[in-house]
């Protein structure tokens, strides 16, 4: 893949301009580029092998799941030990690769679609009617439906399908919810923006709203009471429109409004995307890695960046981190508080003489303070680490969407045996909406598909790691400047893998004082 | 903007004068003269004159160095941790 003979007019901005780049690596016999990515695959395998038997990950829709019981063959702090090596030994190979020009080529490659125009104007046609359809049917069947949960179509679609389901396609394949969403259909056909959207509440609004949903759905009973449920979804109905209505549609969906705000930052993980209106296909994750570093700065000024009107970023500042952090961070909640440890900790706090609500809401909003703090923390170390004239914020600001693929692994540690097991409930409630299957089906998957859990999160900080290094190499002119600046986060990432992992390991059980 | 070059690596946390060198181009500022020869080299590669190209190539030779000493660190800390987990396991998973 390197140029044999690099010429100056071969290169784009970011080639070195001599051969000398390619020689010092052959003859100082340093790993290359592919060996060291097959190193960090290799070593993480090694990790997934060494564990005897699989984990179970448990999720926030307990009113569905039913998560099964294996046990561990090595003591658990062993485990979780070898996936924090296993980031950090992936974070020390990644930094064997220094080919700027390989490092470019990896996210900037794209394969082109075209515009094609007619497949997106039916798509969105069909999915904005589609999308009505099913908010209509949710809304309906969970006030008429039965009332038991793993039989009702509210709920098995919301959870199973949406929230599982819906999420794994928008980070696997893309993001699915602008042709969905009728209320952007409906509200981009009528006169609206009677106020104009207040620029200084950027997505702040998008981070609480993910913040509440998560909320609703964790201690409020919608993953087990379908009315409940229904309720819930014209109650966000009824916002998302009267939002949208009143600053406007665009920037009510843009800024606001927390279910596209969530889909669009899972689907900038997914290879597939419309970019300048042609459908373009890259490499997994690796539009995350975005073009900001390149906008110049006013000197002079007050350390801000000059941002364009046509801004592509996906993070532009630390109310998009916060919805990055808070993907990540919602996940680790949920998955603490479904499980019997979690629980007991819960069970504990209140014992003293608090109200479970307070706690569950202390635990929320903390752990999610902290996590955010975190990773300030970690950009304030590196920069004083280094000598850079980048600030914190920047810093955070850029390696914020690293935060997203590895939402994406814990999702699906989280909610892909979830989502295959009520495959068929799902597919049985889709077929026929008005009438409740008799005998609802359920997957009993093998014991080898939990294992798969560990590999979902492992996966996902792996690649999160090379995403950060593309990102930092984009930030630095100095490669060293690069490898070192990416310490503390990779702190920062072990700790949270070793929680993680032992999350993920242990048996799960309905939350405390909840449902 | 500068025609000399200095040999030592680039990326050291010293004491902390105002970033002095300034890129023309951007308007970027750097600590070091390094930095800012290398920023130029990567990212304006086009306005480089030649004796700016000659100081991009020392630079990015004089990183390569400093780069083959961080990775024998690193496969050290890496061998470390491949035979430490080893006796971990052997000890305790058998």
């Amino acid at each position: 893949m390197r140029p044999e003979n690099p010429s100056q007019s071969d290169h784009d901005e970011d080639l070195p301009t001599d051969c000398s780049e390619t020689a010092p690596e052959r003859r100082g016999g340093a790993i290359g580029p592919r060996g060291a990515r097959i190193g960090a695959f290799a070593l993480a395998l090694v990790g997934v092998l060494l564990l005897a038997r699989g984990v179970a990950a448990s999720n926030a829709a307990v009113g569905l799941s039913e998560a099964s019981r294996e046990g561990l063959a090595i003591p658990r702090w062993l485990y979780v030990a070898t996936g924090g090596a296993a980031i950090g030994a992936s974070a020390l190979l990644a930094g064997f690769v220094t080919d700027r020009g390989f490092v470019n080529r990896v996210h900037e490659w794209r394969r082109d679609f075209g515009t094609r125009e007619r497949l997106r104007g039916v798509g969105m046609a069909v999915g904005s009617l589609l999308g009505a359809l099913l908010i209509a049917l949710i809304v309906y069947r969970g006030v008429t439906g039965p009332q038991v949960s793993t039989i009702n179509f509210a709920v098995v679609v919301v959870f199973a399908g949406g929230r599982a389901g819906l999420t794994m396609a928008a980070y696997a394949i893309g993001n699915p919810w602008p042709a969905l969403n009728p209320f952007r259909a409906v509200t981009s056909r009528v006169p609206t923006g009677v106020v104009d959207y207040p620029e200084r509440l950027g997505r702040w609004p998008a981070v609480a709203g993910i913040l509440l949903l998560i909320w609703v759905e964790t201690t409020t009973g919608v993953t087990s009471k379908p009315s409940l449920l229904a309720a819930a979804v014209a109650g966000y109905a009824v916002v998302a429109l009267a939002g949208a209505v009143l600053v406007g549609s665009d920037a009510w969906f843009r800024n606001a409004d927390p279910v596209s705000a969530f889909f669009r930052f899972y689907g900038r993980v997914a290879p597939l995307a419309w970019e300048d209106g042609r459908l373009r296909l890259s490499l997994p994750a690796m539009r995350l890695v975005e073009d900001w570093a390149e906008e110049s700065r006013r000197d002079g000024g007050d350390g801000q960046t000059v941002v364009d009107a046509d801004d592509t970023r996906l993070v532009s500042g630390l109310d998009d981190v916060a919805i990055a952090v808070a993907l990540v961070w919602e996940l680790t909640f949920s998955g603490f508080v479904t499980t019997e440890q979690g629980a007991s900790v819960i069970r504990a706090v209140v014992g003293v003489g608090l109200p479970p609500i307070l706690v569950y809401a202390v635990l929320f909003v903390g752990g999610f303070a902290v996590f955010y703090g975190a990773f300030l923390g970690a950009a304030r170390v590196a920069v004083r680490r280094i000598l850079t004239t980048r600030t914190p914020r920047e810093l955070v600001v850029a390696f914020a969407p690293s935060l997203l693929v590895i939402a994406a692994g814990y999702h699906l540690a989280h909610y892909f045996a979830f989502f295959l097991s009520l495959l068929p409930s799902l597919s049985a409630v889709l077929a026929d909406p008005l009438s409740a299957p008799a005998n609802p089906v359920v997957f009993t998957l093998p014991a080898w598909v939990s294992a798969l859990n560990i590999v979902f999160v492992l996966g996902g900080h792996l690649v999160a790691i090379w995403v950060a290094h593309s990102t930092a190499y984009r930030l630095f002119p100095s490669r060293l400047q690069a490898i070192r600046s990416q310490y503390p986060f990779v702190f920062v990432m072990i700790g949270y893998t070793a929680v993680s992992l032992w999350l993920i390991s242990l048996p799960a059980t309905t939350p405390a004082f909840l449902g | 903007m500068s025609d000399h070059t200095s040999a030592a690596p680039a990326g050291s946390a010293d004491t902390r004068d105002a970033p002095e060198y300034v890129c023309d181009v951007c308007g970027r500022a750097f600590y070091t003269d390094d930095l800012l020869v290398l920023h130029r080299g990567v990212r304006h590669p086009s306005v480089l004159d030649e004796a700016e190209r000659d100081a991009y190539r020392d630079a990015y030779a004089a990183e390569e160095r400093a780069i083959r000493s961080f990775r024998i660190r690193a496969l050290g800390i890496l061998v470390l941790l491949y035979f430490g987990f080893l006796f971990l396991y052997v000890f305790y998973a058998s």
